[in-house]
């Protein structure tokens, strides 16, 4: 493990800092940069996976990641930063406006190198598909907390149906209430109620569009 | 339906005190569900609680009755400004939202960094003084007016549900200081600062849940209702590891309880989000004193395995059941908790949270109805 995986996967801000810093100056290849903070937050992952990083470090992890990326972004070339290039729209469904979940999962996608469109919160079905069709993006993540959440993620299925987007994207539905239950009820392609589990699902289906 | 001995108070008194009531008792926290139910608009139900009052007594009525009421309305009474909570934005049914979606909170960073030292050095209620006028824009003299309004109106309400032998199981309530520092901070800042300031954090805590105490206590000898509903959710092993837990979770809900013990309250921990981990430190709280409320995303039945002899168990038949489910799946949910929790006493049956908005009407009277009449080992015909 580099020592600057190291320093984020230990949660060492000012340490990630400086060695960012420092190797920017040394005029260093961003790209590896960026990838030994990718694997930093791996590292961040399948801690969370053993049970010894929790939600709070996922998130501080991912303050720190953004926070690095500031000084690198400006130097990596246009379309060389290692993304997985699967573009995914995001969104928490019409009338709830919870956040949190959406946005940890959203900044995991991003991290993972996913091109990620935030539609924000209480989100209308036909904002969904309008920006599916835009960016040709091959996954749509809903997110919802309240029970009314599951209608309004049932009714942008049926809304990419209609449109004849259905067939190309993948949907994934999330939330602190989510279950298999919802899943079906949505007709969705599958469920999550943690993040880390969220992102895997995203890049498992990622690796499959490559093939 | 199993043949009744107790009264519904003693039968949910039975389960705190961890002994076999005549049946499983079951207790409904519900609000939103009532007037949906009712075709009540939640914008009328939001600006009237008189509207909400009805719709709630007319759903009780009609789902047969049940034991505990957990909120005697739509009101969380405060006998004054001084809250033990967050002043939480709000995003309003036919204000900032439409007229039938559901009251939320709004996540929205309130308190600065820089107010952490102004709670140090004056306290939760001194920093109230100035941070409810900005927060609200409503003065404190107002806040307390509508508040002793409100309490009013409350304490009438508990009456008339203790008339038909209905137990009003909140008579103040409170959070922790995690949960009130989350919600004014933001999640994603607080938890940041829980990492790079930790010690300031802690600082924070040490001054503001005196203040906590006392505004519970003052509120539970004016609605003279001696339960404490106590929200718990943004600090849960899902979200934290047990050493932020064991030093600015733990040590502050124990030093809470222990006072409401002290008291006399009876104290609902009202956990939502998995807080399987944090099970085991549960033990070290009074005997008897708490009931420790399951949304489904805890294991309620590692739960039972850990509080067993300790502290009876609520809940926690999931949201997702109650919307979407049939009766049958209901039932059978129902039946399994009464099953393995329900054994040796010290369960009362719940919906995990407040009942969904949407739940349908015929979910809502299995889960009751699952309490009244299912015959089992533990409850035999």
């Amino acid at each position: 493990m580099s020592e600057l995986a190291e320093a984020l996967a230990g949660l060492n801000e000012d340490y990630v800092t400086k060695i960012v810093q420092r190797k920017v100056t040394a005029g260093e290849d961003p790209e590896c940069i960026l990838a030994e903070l990718r694997q930093g937050m791996d590292i961040v992952g399948a801690r969370h996976k053993k049970g010894e990083y929790f939600l709070g470090e996922l998130v501080f992890s991912g303050e720190i990641f953004k926070n690095a990326m500031k000084t690198i972004e400006p130097r990596l070339a246009k379309n060389q930063s290692g993304k997985e290039q699967v573009k995914l729209v995001l969104g928490t469904v019409k009338g709830d406006i919870h956040n949190i979940g959406k946005d940890i999962v959203g900044n995991l996608l991003k991290i993972a190198g996913f091109d990620v469109y935030d539609l924000g919160i209480d989100v209308p079905k036909n904002a969904f598909v309008k920006k599916l069709k835009e960016t040709d993006a091959a996954i749509l993540g809903m997110s919802g907390l309240l029970t009314p959440s599951f209608e309004a993620m049932k009714e942008t299925v049926e809304a990419l149906k209609t449109a004849g987007l259905r067939y190309k994207v993948k949907v994934i539905v999330g939330g602190g209430i989510v279950t298999e239950l919802v899943r079906k009820h949505c007709g969705a392609d599958a469920w999550t109620d943690d993040g880390i589990k969220g992102v895997e699902i995203c890049r498992a289906w990622a690796q499959e569009m490559k093939k | 339906m199993l043949k009744e001995t107790m009264t519904r108070k003693e039968r949910i008194i039975s389960a705190v005190n961890l002994k076999v009531p005549d049946r499983v008792p079951v207790a409904m926290w519900m609000i939103q569900f009532p007037l949906r139910y009712k075709g009540i608009p939640q914008s009328l139900g939001y600006k009237d609680p008189v509207v909400t009052i009805k719709a709630l007594t007319d759903t009780f009525h009609d789902l047969g009755g049940y034991d505990g009421q957990i909120q005697g309305d739509s009101i969380w009474p405060s006998s004054s400004w001084r809250i033990s909570a967050a002043p939480t934005p709000m995003h309003r049914p036919g204000q900032e939202g439409e007229e039938n979606e559901a009251l939320q909170a709004v996540e929205r960073e309130i308190m600065t960094v820089e107010d952490y030292d102004k709670i140090i050095a004056k306290g939760w209620n001194g920093f109230c003084e100035e941070f409810l006028p900005r927060v609200t824009g409503r003065s404190l003299d107002k806040i307390d007016a509508s508040q002793k309004k409100l309490l009013k109106v409350y304490v009438e309400d508990a009456k008339k549900w203790n008339g038909i032998d209905v137990p009003v199981m909140f008579g103040a309530s409170t959070c922790d200081c995690q949960m009130i520092l989350s919600l004014c901070r933001s999640f994603s800042k607080f938890t940041f600062d829980l990492y790079r300031i930790p010690d300031k954090v802690q600082a924070v805590m040490d001054a503001m849940v005196d203040d906590l105490i006392q505004n519970v206590i003052n509120d539970s000898r004016a609605t003279g209702i001696p339960w404490v509903f106590f929200p718990l959710e943004r600090g849960s092993g899902a979200y934290y590891s047990l050493k932020i837990w064991e030093r600015l979770g733990y040590p502050y809900l124990k030093r809470m309880v222990d006072a409401f013990v002290a008291e006399g309250l009876t104290t609902i921990l009202h956990f939502d989000t998995d807080w399987t981990l944090n099970l085991p430190y549960l033990r070290d709280l009074p005997r008897t004193k708490c009931i420790c409320e399951l949304d489904s995303k805890t294991d309620i039945f590692k739960a039972k395995k850990i509080l067993k002899d300790h502290m009876c168990i609520m809940g926690d038949v999931p949201a997702s059941l109650l919307s979407l489910g049939t009766p049958e799946d209901v039932t059978a949910y129902c039946e399994k908790l009464i099953d393995v929790v329900g054994v040796g006493g010290g369960f009362i049956l719940s919906t995990g949270c407040e009942c969904p908005i949407d739940a349908k009407f015929e979910n809502v009277k299995a889960m009751i109805d699952t309490a009244k009449n299912y015959a089992c080992q533990i409850f035999p015909q």
